[in-house]
């Protein structure tokens, strides 16, 4: 097992990489995305709503590998042609930003309008009633759902190793048909994950913990 | 309601009217604000009290008619033409200062920072000179020594009194107060009028929409009574509490004094 470990050692760190790389962007970009999509379809002009419907849902209604093979090898067809990696990335941010987008939608109406209403009172520009009042009020109750999509996400990195991007997945599924030892890298794989999505709960604790400050009793 | 005050109003309504699809909020209204003075609003609920109060800073569209800030149309580029342009918008907003029957505190922020934003992020302070400006405001109404403190960490009573501080630290030219003290325990009422009186005593322009009929009739220099979106009478507080002329003020004052009598 030593020198299975030894042997495809550098193979699986080189997955490790991959997957935490492409999660890691692709959860960005689709954070971003998606939030940029609840900013059209909350200030931008009534039309956007249906085509932003229509894409969440469509994204939502289709299975991730469906979405990622359509890219991969549908994109040439219009002119899209993309190595595997970016094309996994893109992919993550597109499906991450349909789910990302529904959550924000849904944190943002809980939003008590007074307190929006007040900071129109005031006089602040829309940009700064989000990013000063909308995000932070928001977060309180949004941001547990946020972090449970992003370990989600974590999870779905490994449809990247249909269309040959070698992250960790790839790289186990090499060393099974290679080795034909199969409880050995599934455990591996199966560790990894647990790891990185228990750092991640982590840091969603600590972010809880930093949006939600104010209300805990200092007395 | 034709009555003009002797000195320009800070602000009027001609001609009013504002729909809920079919239900009409208000209906032809027309009303000066005198400068210096306190006009409050008083009637049953649904009459459209917080619906005027609310289209004096545009929070809510009217339909038609002017609504003046210092002869300045707010809400629409000219009468009955396009909407006013969101920047214009904003630059009058500043000038009227708003309280709301909730408080509407941003809960993640300090008494102080509350306080600040608006004149860091608005008015275009420095940091330091709007705490150093959020200081004094949250001194006036008596609440220095609460500055570090999140309004989960406040009484509504302070929680009000750190709203007024909000919009007085903006140096408003009109205070709008919408029911600034219904949400408030019966108790803590008090530390919040006594803010107001204060300002009124200092000359500020304030209208106030009210069912605390002993600070109507003690603190206003007009009394407006509205009906089902309607001015029904205008006066001194004497005029309205003690000689009502029209019969639906007298019998909402009847019924208000019915249900604040102490035969329980």
């Amino acid at each position: 097992m030593l020198e299975t470990l030894h042997r495809y050692g550098p193979d699986l760190l080189t997955g490790f990489g991959l997957t935490i790389f492409s999660w890691l962007l692709g959860t960005a970009f689709g954070f971003v995305l998606g939030f940029l999509i609840e900013i059209a379809r909350r200030f931008g002009p009534r039309a956007l709503g249906y085509p932003i419907r229509a894409y969440v849902e469509f994204i939502r209604g289709t299975p991730f590998l469906v979405q990622l093979f359509v890219l991969y090898y549908g994109g040439p067809l219009i002119g899209l042609r993309l190595d595997a990696l970016p094309a996994g990335i893109l992919g993550l941010t597109i499906y991450g930003s349909a789910y990302f987008t529904e959550i924000l939608r849904a944190g943002f109406d809980a939003v008590p309008l007074g307190q929006i209403e007040a900071a129109r009172a005031i006089g602040f520009r829309n940009s700064t009633i989000v990013s000063r009042i909308m995000v932070p009020v928001m977060m309180v109750s949004a941001l547990p759902a946020l972090v449970n999509f992003a370990i989600i996400l974590t999870k779905e990195t490994v449809i990247l190793s249909m269309i040959t991007v070698p992250e960790i997945m790839f790289q186990t599924q090499t060393m099974m048909s290679e080795t034909f030892a199969f409880v050995t890298p599934i455990l591996i794989l199966a560790l990894f994950f647990w790891g990185f999505v228990e750092a991640i709960s982590r840091i969603g604790r600590r972010l809880e913990r930093r949006f939600t400050h104010y209300l805990i009793d200092r007395s | 309601m034709t009555h003009q005050p002797a000195a320009p109003a800070a602000a009027y309504l001609r001609n009013v009217n504002k729909f809920y699809g079919p239900f009409q909020a208000l209906k032809d209204v027309s009303l000066d604000i005198p400068p210096g003075k306190v006009t409050c609003l008083i009637g049953p609920s649904g009459s459209g009290k917080s619906t005027l109060l609310r289209c004096i800073n545009v929070l809510e569209d009217y339909d038609s008619g002017e609504v003046r800030i210092d002869d300045q149309l707010i809400g629409y580029e000219t009468p009955g033409g396009k909407r006013m342009a969101p920047r214009r918008l904003r630059e009058m907003r500043r000038e009227i200062g708003m309280v709301f029957q909730q408080f509407n505190l941003w809960p993640h922020m300090t008494a102080l920072q509350n306080v600040a934003e608006g004149l860091e992020r608005v008015r275009g302070l420095s940091r330091a000179q709007a705490e150093t400006r959020a200081r004094e405001a949250l001194a006036k109404v008596g609440l220095g020594d609460k500055e570090g403190n999140h309004p989960s960490h406040l009484s509504g009573g302070q929680q009000q009194r750190v709203a007024i501080a909000r919009a007085i630290a903006m140096e408003p030219r009109i205070m709008l107060f919408d029911e600034p003290t219904s949400a408030l325990d019966p108790e803590l009422v008090g530390e919040v009028l006594g803010v107001m009186k204060q300002l009124a005593a200092e000359g500020m322009t304030m209208v106030v929409v009210t069912h605390e009929m002993g600070f109507a009739a003690h603190v206003a220099d007009r009394v407006v009574f509205m009906e089902r979106g309607e001015i029904v009478a205008v006066g001194s507080p004497r005029d309205v509490f003690d000689a009502p002329s029209d019969p639906r003020l007298a019998s909402f004052l009847q019924g208000y004094r019915e249900r604040n009598s102490l035969d329980f």
